[in-house]
């Protein structure tokens, strides 16, 4: 047999399988089957203005089938995946290839839960770990192996894991590494219901995560600058085949106010991301907030130093087998102008802080007309850390072997990464027709440190978001967008129009003209035509136009998004 | 190469097609999935009940502007809707750890009544296989989903209010 025979009879089964299954039963007693489908094709053309590369094979797509078994407290899942032929952005950072990369079996009951196979997991705020998927950026930090999660008595909560991380399609055999850990969490209320009762929040937790990487390439590095012919090494046995990391975290909370607060410690881990630097990492997060009617406000901090954890200390791309997740905690936008300065996380040096508030001009007020005005503020800073080298590294003339560098804890570092003042008024007309949402950002962005370019983005942004119900089912709705900057690739006008018949039918046409370009020929319109169909959890969607170069950041992690230009087709199901 | 897309294609839409037969001799329940409240406490979803009313579930994120249109403009219908049928809304959020502390303040700064969860590590959406948000559902007094829908259209409210009014009669 021939492994294209056995690729056919697989794709053909699944394909019965599906089809039987979506089409006859969902359901024999208490055992039920369930799943989704995603299939996201496209067709390539080459552009060369806008940098749209002749791509090898012309017609991508990526497609999945996710299966999901349930019965009672037990249950059992896999995804199929097929992405030989993948879109280009995905192919850039490796993730092609096919097959069942994800399987699980799941007992749960009231004290006790066992997941073997695949699983995804955080602890605290992921500082330490969180094995999570990212279907739109292409992350899967699955882990293959076992978990359990405990509850020993109220509020008492126990979680166990042990697992090879995924790393896309490579296979795990031959691995030499793996990630085991232990989490503990008390939630204080469930235990005293003294403190319940008072309507206090309080909870603790500590956890402890560490990762076997057998060393297995001893390091060589010029000591006394590029030129200099004395090399440093550092042995096998000076590189530590353990690496361990802890965290403790605590909320309080009362009434409308809460406080959340990690730490993160990360012993000596050289690798490629640090300069083979033994120095220590080290993560806090901060977070409060307090909320009333009509009112909210939040406000973080995070510092993150030397915290990038991944399985394997040669890996330095994208999110690849990276264990922790120090989370980005700047505010995400969806404003097409905005995608390409959407700040990304620094776990090995970032310190910053953010603060948004939320307030609605009460109903029935003159400000606030008959369904209230909401207004959003927002400003985030944040900077490196504060790094002086240590005098080895000095006088080495490379930080690699020795403790790196010092930094004060508290201090911000020289370098600016990312500073967004923003506010956001959305308002419903009297009549219910009009819906009007209208922001304004002034965006600081160092495009050197963020995107490997050269210099700081400035921008000004306004955006307006016009709706108008024509008719109960029928709606317009109109996005305006204007980026003024001097920096970088220029100012940018954007305008879209989407027409929607409720439930089923969206068309909408879109063009985002680079007119600020500083090369005449490059004053590009990136217009973009796209038509979907929804029914029920069925969704289709047809677009054709060009895509600009630039990041696509979800939640502070982000990938680079090659220029396409193409028509695309999309289509996701679950049943 | 060209084939096994075909292949693939083929199978997405039949799946697509036969996916949404209605099959309403066994109609599916919430899957039980321990998330949390808003105050971080656990709650399992199998939980998410109204006293034999029917129930709203929607999966959202405060960084997902159609679902905040989408729960914007029901909240402006909500004090009718819970008058006259009893109904109760669950606002599942899907923020993770960068932006779950924000939840809170997001919906109270919005007034919204809704009973609001977080599923910060998606173990909600997976196990109720849902791709995209912005996802809801309606469940009948007897806990059973009879509608569900993904994306949202201005308008496709009056459509949920239609079938829960619907429940109530029964």
């Amino acid at each position: 047999m021939n492994i294209k025979f056995i690729k056919r009879v697989l794709l053909a089964s699944l394909l019965f399988l599906c089809g039987w299954n979506a089409n006859a039963q969902h359901q024999f007693g208490n055992s039920r089957i369930s799943g989704d489908f995603g299939f996201n094709g496209m067709y390539y053309i080459p552009d060369s203005i806008i940098g749209a590369e002749p791509v090898e094979s012309k017609v991508r797509a990526n497609a999945f089938l996710n299966l999901l078994y349930n019965n009672g407290g037990f249950s059992a899942g896999m995804r199929y995946e097929f992405y030989m032929f993948p879109l280009i952005d995905f192919e850039k950072i490796g993730y092609q290839g096919q097959g069942i990369k994800y399987f699980f079996a799941d007992y749960t009951n009231k004290f006790i839960q066992v997941t073997a196979g695949n699983y995804y997991e955080q602890f605290g705020n992921g500082l330490t770990l969180r094995a999570y998927e990212d279907r739109q950026l292409g992350i899967d930090n699955s882990l293959l192996g076992a978990r359990v999660r405990l509850t020993p008595y109220k509020g008492i909560y126990l979680k166990g894991v042990w697992g090879i991380e995924r790393d896309n399609f490579e296979p795990y055999l031959g691995r030499h590494d793996f990630v085991r850990g232990a989490d503990l969490e008390l939630s204080l209320g469930e235990m005293f219901p003294v403190i319940q009762e008072k309507v206090f929040i309080a909870r603790i937790g500590a956890n402890i995560v560490s990762k076997y990487d057998r060393p297995d390439n001893y390091i060589r590095f010029p000591i006394g600058g590029a030129n200099s012919d004395t090399m440093g090494i550092i042995t096998l046995d000076k590189l530590p085949a353990n690496v361990a990391t802890w965290a403790a975290r605590a909320t309080f909370g009362y009434e409308g106010f809460r406080i959340d607060a990690e730490y993160a410690r990360k012993m000596n881990d050289p690798n490629v991301t640090n300069n083979f630097i033994y120095k220590n990492g080290e993560a806090l997060f901060l977070s409060a907030t307090y909320s009333m009617k009509g009112f909210g406000i939040a406000a973080s901090f995070i510092r993150s130093d030397n915290m990038e954890f991944r399985s394997d200390r040669w890996e330095n791309q994208n999110s690849e087998l990276m264990i922790n997740c120090i989370p980005a905690i700047n505010r995400q936008y969806s404003y097409q102008l905005l995608g390409d300065y959407s700040f990304a996380s620094q776990p090995n040096s970032q310190i910053g802080a953010q603060v948004q508030v939320n307030y609605q001009i009460p109903k029935k007020s003159v400000l606030g007309g008959k369904y209230g005005t909401d207004i959003t503020f927002n400003y985030s800073r944040f900077h490196n850390t504060d790094q002086q080298p240590v005098q080895e590294a000095i006088d080495n003339g490379t930080p690699t072997g020795t403790m790196g560098y010092t930094s004060q804890f508290f201090k911000f570092g020289p370098d600016l990464l990312y500073q967004d003042i923003g506010l956001e008024i959305s308002h419903r007309f009297n009549n219910k027709k009009w819906k009007w949402i209208l922001a304004y950002n002034y965006i600081t962005y160092n495009l050197e440190i963020l995107q490997g370019h050269e210099g700081m983005m400035r921008g000004h942004l306004v955006a307006s978001d016009l709706s108008y119900k024509i008719t109960p089912k029928h709606a317009l709705r109109l996005e305006l967008q204007h980026m003024y900057t001097k920096d970088d690739i220029g100012s940018s006008l954007y305008a879209m129009l989407e027409y929607s018949i409720s439930p089923n039918w969206f068309i909408s046409i879109g063009d985002d003209w680079n007119y600020g370009n500083p090369e005449p020929d490059h004053k590009v319109h990136y217009y973009n035509i796209a038509c979907a169909y929804v029914w029920n959890t069925t969704r289709i969607a047809l677009n054709f136009g060009k895509t600009k170069e630039g990041i696509l950041c979800v939640g502070g992690v982000c990938r680079a998004v090659p220029a396409s230009f193409g028509a695309g087709l999309s289509i996701t199901t679950s049943f | 190469m060209k084939k096994h897309l075909l292949v693939i294609l083929c199978m997405a839409l039949s799946i697509s097609l036969f996916a949404q037969e209605e099959n309403n001799k066994h109609l599916a329940k919430l899957p039980a999935i321990e998330i949390q409240d808003l105050n971080g406490n656990p709650f399992n979803t199998k939980d998410i009940q109204n006293d034999g009313k029917p129930v709203i579930v929607s999966l959202w994120a405060t960084w997902c502007k159609p679902c905040i249109a989408e729960l914007l403009a029901i909240a402006d219908e909500y004090e009718d809707w819970v008058e006259e049928t009893g109904v109760k809304l669950y606002a599942v959020s899907i923020d993770d750890a960068k932006t779950s502390a924000r939840v809170a303040p997001f919906v109270k700064g919005k007034n919204w009544e809704y009973t609001v969860l977080l599923d910060v590590n998606s173990d909600f959406k997976r196990a109720m296989n849902v791709n995209d948000v912005p996802y809801m559902c309606i469940l009948n007094g007897n806990g059973e989903i009879v509608w569900q829908h993904t994306s949202y259209a201005p308008g496709s409210e009056e459509e949920v209010y239609e079938i829960i009014k619907s429940l109530v009669k029964k």
